[in-house]
């Protein structure tokens, strides 16, 4: 009789005490990214990588003792959509939230998470307006507009190439790029034939491919993402544009190829490197899409770092205390990663670059040489 | 390249603009003819033609080939399905609403646009959708200028589409019956006209034409998208309107004019290719407050 | 002959409940106090998502003047607010205006809009006026975006917050409250307007053009004031939109958004207000709970505009009198 109190006590005290116990034991990281919009597949990648990271952090053991879990807040690639996306994020209490892939709509959330003190890691976003916008809670893993500049300027001297034209959609990320381009270019004595800008969602070219093929620049220059730029390669192409076709890393998904058809054999494209590049994300790779069914994306590697970064520098600061915990991201030189060893400049950039040259063969991306 | 050269290789831009122009711009013409009602949902028909068009090649090309046959047979197809979709759309949305003010009917042909364009965004997620035509880089070159054996096709394709509708409406019955209830619809009900019987098929063909271009643009360049019909629809109206709005002819004029506008116009100093839009608008604006009947347009009693 | 469109009321079919004066003013006394203690009641994301629905009823309201009042189909609304959002953008940003001076700026080239917009489409019946309206709306969006003052493409970032007496206006919260108060400014004037001969005008000019002509109403005139009026509701809400979010894009500026206020005033019930400020939150609340829905939201929107035309196009608010 005394056992069997003892032991309905026991339970009972277990339960009450568990209860609230299970429901601390998890800690929330948001995900900010486009599911919805022209850059959905980029989004989707990106969020499932970061899911992917945590099923794994959890399987170790999770961060100080307690579970990941994760929550998406859809930026649809707007501005006005990444406010209340961010917004909600950061009202539904997330320790740090990993997100951002264009950079328009990436700048306006900055200062939401700086008021509301929870730290922010960039995997995508890196246009170099980004920078004076940060308030201090965000960190860009993704190399910065500059170094993605001095790659493609290495790329074109090494080609003996010295006119180039620049097509760019005049937003943050690829005006940013293109602006770069052009100053740097110039400043080294070569010449810029033909700067334009196009219109997301244009399907007819006709008019700047005409002006370039009478410029004539050995190289054309691609600076905003891959949907139009698919069009304007096939476009060029058509009309019988021989030189060079180079774009920046918005244009390095493979579905480049499914758009552009035969026309993107040969185009170059400046990028961090994928997954199939790099040696350690092979693990990686096996796992996305044993999990996910599709091989992963463009930004999933960094998706991937950026999560495991966010955790150990929560592990390593013993809190969820964003001061403590930016402070620990600060001084960083994270080498568990599959993209490269992760270290910080003092505003809070990539202190390394992490630019390759890809080139487009039969219908898929190699490793340029 | 020389002043010559760009003249010549703008002048084939705009001609094969504007072919896609005056095809979309028939069907807004058409139809405003007959129901007096600017279909606003037009241009998404032109997008729904493009998609209906992908479907239908993606099936058949293990028979036909991804080339230009594959298309062309993909073409007619997405004509004959959009062309029936219009009519639905006319029975089901505007046929009610003919007696009601006229913001309402307005306002429905917006929801009709929405309705399309949004359920095409739910079922491509907002994707660019590559349209799967293999159709070669091939063509003619004369110094410096260049005309690839695919605008040679799609100017005569669009030449062909538009004589056989010139002809239909100037040599048939059913022609003969479309201009008399664009003259005066009571009138011609009292003269024994199926007047319902002539709108379906109005929209059928007005529908079926836009589809031509959605899927001739979708081969041509490369690739789909849910938006694409908006642009194009309000561009068709500028040439329906440059043509002289209700006139056939004046529509295929128009959009070859609009054309060949934005295709010199871009080359203007200051004006680059992402002010084209605005261009083509104001143009529009202004051709609406200085001569609203158009080129070939017939003056209007009742105020435009 | 269509039915003759009833005078606007601000409560519409209410007024059958609320028919004595202490009881409207027991119901208006209930909204506010409502109004003052919402974001208590749902947090901090419910405040923001309620300024943005109070955004929207500023902005359907100046709509509802263009479209429910004046019969003026207006499909490019978004311009007004693009004029009011950049105007305080550019001068705060760029000039360091303070933005209180910045305000009335806005306003003034929102008026100048609501003439350049309004003047071409006197003459034009509606389906060329919406499309005219429409390609003005297209050519500020594009304007804005490809100017290298107004931003480009990525828009003005870092807007400055505005300071009133010493409270510095910079949280949700604050804003909200802002939000309140022009909305129920924008209530108010929409009342008077109504009542007033302004508002009678508007009435004869959209039953019936000629007939109002020669009772003596100057069309042109009235159909510009509509306009005007209209440009200065989207300008204020521009305005205050510009200093909320600090920050200012084009794609805010777009069709979508014109479609977005236009759904407001149809589906609630488009001329009535209370048919507005429901469509208002309409518009924005639904998308919140339909989130998970992703891109189908839109798609039910559209669907759900389409039912009601055809078969309730007086709107969801119940009407005043029985007819339509």
């Amino acid at each position: 009789m005394h056992s069997v109190i003892k032991t309905a006590a026991g339970l009972a005290l277990a339960i009450v005490l568990g209860m609230p116990a299970i429901a601390q034991d998890t800690l929330t990281i948001g995900i900010m990214v486009p599911t919805t919009g022209s850059e959905a597949t980029y989004g989707q990648d990106m969020a499932n990588a970061v899911n992917l990271a945590i099923g794994e952090i959890n399987a170790a053991g999770g961060v100080l003792g307690k579970q990941l879990a994760s929550t998406v807040g859809d930026d649809g690639c707007d501005a006005q959509q990444a406010v209340n996306a961010a917004s909600k994020l950061a009202a539904s209490g997330v320790v740090g939230v990993v997100g951002g892939y264009c950079s328009g709509a990436t700048v306006p959330t900055l200062k939401i998470y700086g008021d509301a003190k929870i730290p922010l890691i960039i995997p995508a976003a890196n246009s170099t307006k980004l920078i004076p916008e940060n308030p201090g809670n965000a960190f860009m893993i993704n190399s910065t507009g500059n170094d993605q500049v001095a790659k493609a300027i290495e790329y074109f001297n090494g080609k003996g190439i010295k006119k180039i034209a620049i097509i760019n959609q005049g937003d943050a990320y690829s005006q940013d790029l293109a602006d770069l381009t052009k100053k740097n270019w110039e400043a080294a004595g070569n010449t810029v034939t033909n700067f334009e800008v196009t219109n997301k969602g244009e399907q007819d070219y006709s008019a700047v491919v005409t002006a370039i093929t009478a410029a004539n620049p050995d190289a054309v220059f691609w600076t905003a993402y891959y949907a139009d730029g698919g069009l304007l390669i096939r476009q060029l192409r058509e009309r019988g544009y021989q030189g060079l076709i180079a774009v920046g890393d918005g244009s390095n998904s493979p579905e480049l190829f499914k758009i552009a058809g035969p026309a993107a054999e040969g185009v170059i494209a400046f990028s961090n490197p994928t997954a199939e590049f790099l040696p350690e994300a092979k693990a990686f790779s096996e796992a996305y899409q044993k999990q996910f069914g599709a091989a992963p994306g463009p930004y999933s590697t960094l998706s991937y770092d950026a999560t495991k970064l966010l955790a150990w520098a929560i592990n390593t600061a013993g809190t969820t205390d964003s001061a403590k915990v930016i402070e620990t991201l600060q001084g960083a030189d994270f080498t568990d990663t599959i993209s490269g060893p992760i270290s910080f400049t003092p505003e809070k950039t990539l202190a390394r670059s992490n630019f390759v040259v890809l080139e487009g063969k039969g219908g898929a991306w190699t490793l340029a040489q | 390249m020389s002043i010559f050269d760009i003249f010549t290789n703008q002048l084939l831009n705009g001609i094969v603009l504007g072919s896609f122009y005056a095809l979309v711009a028939l069907g807004y013409t058409m139809v405003f003819g007959v129901v007096k009602l600017l279909n606003f949902a037009h241009g998404e028909l032109y997008m729904v033609g493009g998609f209906a068009g992908f479907l239908v090649l993606s099936f058949l090309a293990p028979y036909v080939g991804p080339g230009w046959f594959g298309v062309a047979v993909s073409m007619v197809l997405a004509m004959i399905a959009v062309g029936f979709l219009g009519v639905v759309i006319e029975r089901v949305a505007y046929a009610p609403m003919l007696s009601a003010p006229r913001l309402s009917i307005l306002i429905t042909a917006l929801a009709v646009s929405l309705v399309l364009q949004n359920g095409m965004l739910t079922l491509t997620k907002g994707q660019y959708v590559p349209f799967g035509a293999s159709l070669g880089f091939g063509g003619v070159r004369i110094d410096n200028f260049f005309i690839s054996y695919n605008q040679m096709v799609l100017v005569g394709v669009a030449a062909v589409l538009m004589l056989a509708l010139e002809l239909f409406v100037s040599r048939t019955q059913y022609g003969r019956a479309m201009r008399a209830i664009s003259v005066d619809k009571d009138m011609a009900r009292l003269m024994g006209i199926n007047v319902n019987a002539v709108i379906a098929i109005t929209f059928f063909l007005g529908s079926a034409l836009a589809a031509a271009a959605g899927t001739m643009a979708g081969a041509y360049y490369g690739s789909l998208w849910y938006f694409m019909g908006f642009l194009i629809g309000l561009k068709a109206f500028t040439a329906a309107v440059i043509g002289g709005i209700g006139s056939i002819p004046g529509a295929m004029l128009g959009g070859l004019i609009l054309g060949l506008l934005e295709s010199f116009g871009t080359q203007l100093p200051g004006v680059g290719s992402e002010w084209k839009d605005v261009f083509s608008f104001s143009v529009l604006i202004l051709v609406l407050v200085f001569k609203p009947t158009g080129l070939l347009g017939k003056p209007e009693q009742e105020r435009m | 002959m269509a039915d003759f469109p009833e005078r606007p009321s601000a409560w519409g079919g209410l007024a059958v409940l609320l028919d004595t004066p202490q009881k409207r003013y027991a119901a208006i006394a209930v909204i506010l106090v409502a109004m003052a203690v919402a974001p208590y009641v749902f947090g901090s994301y419910g405040t923001v998502i309620l300024t943005n629905a109070l955004l929207y009823v500023l902005l359907a309201l100046g709509l509802n003047i263009v479209v429910g009042y004046a019969g003026l189909l207006d499909l490019g609304f978004a311009a007004f607010f693009a004029v009011g959002a950049y105007t305080v953008g550019i001068t705060t940003l760029h000039f360091g205006l303070n933005f209180w001076l910045a305000l009335p700026l806005a306003i003034l080239l929102a008026i100048i809009a609501g003439i350049v917009i309004g003047a071409p489409t006197l003459r034009l019946r509606s389906d060329y006026l919406a499309i005219v309206t429409l390609g003005f709306g297209e050519i500020v969006r594009i304007t804005a975006r490809n100017l290298r003052e107004t931003g480009g493409a990525s828009g003005l970032i870092g807007i400055d917050s505005p300071w009133l007496f010493g409270w510095h206006i910079r949280t949700p919260l604050d804003f909200y409250y802002v939000f309140c108060v022009l909305a129920i400014l924008g209530v108010i004037a929409s009342v008077r307007l109504a009542n007033s001969r302004l508002g009678r005008a508007w009435l004869y000019v959209r039953h019936d053009e000629d007939a109002a002509e020669a009772m003596g109403i100057n069309r042109v005139k009235v159909k510009l004031a509509a306009y005007v009026v209209g440009a200065i509701y989207g300008s204020i809400g521009g305005a205050f939109f510009a200093a909320n979010l600090g920050a200012i894009s084009p794609e805010s500026f777009s069709f979508r958004q014109s479609v977005l206020i236009l759904m407001a005033v149809i589906l609630g019930g488009m001329g009535k207000i209370p048919g507005v400020i429901l469509g208002a939150f309409i518009v924005i609340l639904a998308p919140e709970l339909l989130r998970d829905f992703g891109d189908l939201r839109l798609l039910i929107f559209a669907v759900g505009l389409l039912l009601i035309m055809l078969f309730r196009p007086s709107g969801i608010w119940p009407a005043r009198s029985k007819s339509r």
